[in-house]
Parts: structure tokens; C-alpha cells; sequence
């Protein structure tokens, strides 16, 4: 059986305003604008992690800055994103200093010191590198050692911070 | 005489509704725009300083004067644990010739018991030695990087009762001669 309206509705043309109850949504909003403004960092990317590889993790608070990128990932090495010398070629090396990152990172270097005579902008000998979880120390320790010959001695390993 | 006040008025009280499209409009604009520059993990760096023009064969830095009584702490990493050694003494585990804090019986580095013998070396060393900052870490070829710089957190600082104490920030790698 059909249901009857009520006499009154049956003519009630006009329902009235429907009205969208917008406060819920406005409840949600305000905790996720109050979630984004805290997890906001007016820093912004100072180093954009490189998609080759996966950074190690650290409890360390310190902060990056902006310095010549070297990434050390499972295949290359790379300098500014451009591919230097493979990882297993350095690993067979039988010194410290690689080659070919040297005659690298001179050329930064050097560029970086005219920068420095013609608009005086500090060369303050700063590269951070990116290094893979999973490389091995002596690798890790022949990039360095011919960052430090090649008038980059100030070295910044770049980790995932965690804890804080 | 004042008139009373109608009951009807009173009680039919209009919902008010504030316009809540502009801030509708606002939060839309907002979340798109923070959501885009959120920094959704958290990069830090190490520092490691050498000093400019260091020999072919050591990483590590100049050689140190005698003037005054070093330390000269170093953690070597090896693939059964670590050893911990001074001007001193190469610290002796309860094993014979084993590593000064071997791993855990599953194979990985016990990391809170290197951080808690450093605490101890600290101690101990602070006000007799002139380099209580101070500390070597080497490895063995092979060592995993993630390894090492885990070894760096814990010689860093340690938390004792909630406290902060800061052991050895000031970190070498040193390395063989190959």
C-alpha cells in the first residue's frame, strides 16, 4: 500500500531554504590549516634528496645548507646530478683520490673561486654528500678523501633526522 | 506604561547563520598552498671538517702536539663488534680478544652499550685529558654507511634520565692504507 500524505504536506508547496550545514567541514578544515602552519618550515628544500638511493638515518638536529651535491648512490657517483664515475670502477681503485672526481671537483671549484673575485661570493670549500645506506666505508672514505684534495674539506653527510 | 514584550518574538528566535563562504574560500586557497610546501621528512646533515690539504694517505687531521696529554679515542668497527681504543689502552672485553662491546646475538651493533661505555669514558676522561671532545671512527672496508653513521649517533650524545649529556661531537674517520 502506497503511503498517503499527510493533508498538510500534500499541499506544502514551498519546503522551505535547505540549508548545507557547513560546520563539521569547517571543524576539518581548521585542524588540518592548524597541522600544515606547524609542519610548515619557512627553509623550504634546501637539498632535494636524490631518487637513486635511500639516506641513512640519524638522530642528529643539525640543519643543511645550500653546497655543491655529490650523491653516492649503488651505480654512479654524481656531482650537481651529473653521472662522474660508477661506484663499482671506484671500488676496484686501488688509492684514495678518484680521478676523475678530482679533475670534477676541480672545475667547481675553480669556478666557484672566480665567482668568488668577481662578485664576492664566499667559496667556502662545502659540499654535502648523499650517500646510500648500503655503501661500504671504503668507498665512502675515497670520496671523502678526495673532497678534502680537492679544496672541498668541509663535508656534510646528508641523513633522514628521525626521532625529533 | 511600558508595553510587554510580545511572547512570540521571544520565542521564535531566527537561526542567524554567519557567511561562512569566504572563509570557505580562504581555506581552499590555504590547504592546497601549504599542503604543495610541506617538507614531509626531515633532512639533517653531519658535519666533518678537515682541515684543507690533508695528506695522501690519512684522513684524519695533523699530527698532534705533545704539549699536552691526549686521549685520543678511537671506535673501530669491525663486522664482530666494536673495539674501543686510547693513547691509553685498547679496552679488553670479557672475552679474550674479542671486541670491546660485541655484537648482539642477533648480529646486529649494540649501539646502547657503546654509548653507555663511551658515558663512562667521558667521565672519567674530563679534566685529565685535553681532548674530551674528540673521536676517531674507523671501519673495516665493508662496513655498511648506515652502520657507521649510527656508530656517529651514539658517540654523540647519549640520554640519561632525560637528559642530554653531549659524549664526543667531534668526529675523524681515519682509514688504512690501502
Amino acid at each position: 500500500m502506497a503511503f498517503i500524505p499527510s493533508r498538510i504536506k500534500k499541499h506544502d508547496t514551498n519546503p522551505g531554504k535547505v540549508k548545507l550545514n557547513l560546520t563539521s567541514m569547517m571543524d576539518m578544515f581548521t585542524i588540518i590549516l592548524v597541522f600544515l602552519l606547524k609542519t610548515y618550515s619557512t627553509e623550504g628544500m634546501l637539498i632535494q634528496p636524490s631518487e637513486y638511493l635511500t639516506l641513512p638515518k640519524s638522530n642528529i638536529e643539525q640543519s643543511p645548507e645550500v653546497a655543491l651535491d655529490l650523491v653516492i648512490s649503488k651505480e654512479w657517483i654524481m656531482v650537481n646530478h651529473e653521472p662522474v664515475i660508477k661506484t663499482a670502477e671506484v671500488e676496484q681503485l686501488n688509492s684514495f683520490i678518484i680521478p676523475s672526481l678530482q679533475e670534477k671537483l676541480n672545475v667547481y671549484a675553480r669556478e666557484a673561486k672566480r665567482m668568488e673575485e668577481l662578485y664576492g661570493t664566499k667559496f667556502s670549500g662545502k659540499v654535502t654528500i648523499q650517500g646510500d645506506r648500503s655503501i661500504a666505508y671504503k668507498l665512502l672514505v675515497k670520496v671523502m678523501a678526495t673532497c678534502g684534495k680537492s679544496s672541498y674539506p668541509n663535508m656534510r653527510l646528508v641523513v633522514y633526522r628521525i626521532g625529533d | 506604561m511600558a508595553f510587554r514584550p510580545s511572547f512570540r518574538r521571544t520565542t521564535a528566535g531566527e537561526d542567524i547563520e554567519p557567511n561562512l563562504t569566504p572563509v570557505m574560500n580562504l581555506m581552499v586557497v590555504l590547504i592546497p598552498l601549504l599542503l604543495s610546501s610541506a617538507q614531509w621528512i626531515k633532512i639533517g646533515v653531519i658535519e666533518l671538517n678537515l682541515p684543507p690539504a690533508v695528506g695522501t694517505k690519512t684522513v684524519v687531521g695533523a699530527a698532534p702536539k705533545e704539549t699536552e696529554k691526549k686521549l685520543d679515542l678511537a671506535v673501530t668497527i669491525t663486522d664482530r663488534g666494536f673495539y674501543l681504543s686510547s693513547s691509553q689502552a685498547i679496552l679488553k672485553s670479557s672475552e679474550n680478544n674479542g671486541p670491546t662491546i660485541p655484537n648482539l646475538a642477533d648480529g646486529s651493533y649494540d649501539y646502547d652499550a657503546l654509548a653507555n661505555k663511551l658515558l663512562e669514558i667521558k667521565q672519567s676522561a674530563t679534566g685529565r685529558y685535553s681532548d674530551t671532545e674528540r673521536i676517531v671512527i674507523q671501519a673495516e672496508p665493508d662496513i655498511n654507511y648506515q652502520v657507521l653513521v649510527s656508530t656517529m649517533d651514539s658517540s654523540r650524545k647519549i640520554v640519561v634520565d632525560g637528559r642530554e649529556v653531549i659524549l664526543f661531537p667531534d668526529v675523524s674517520l681515519a682509514a688504512g692504507v690501502i
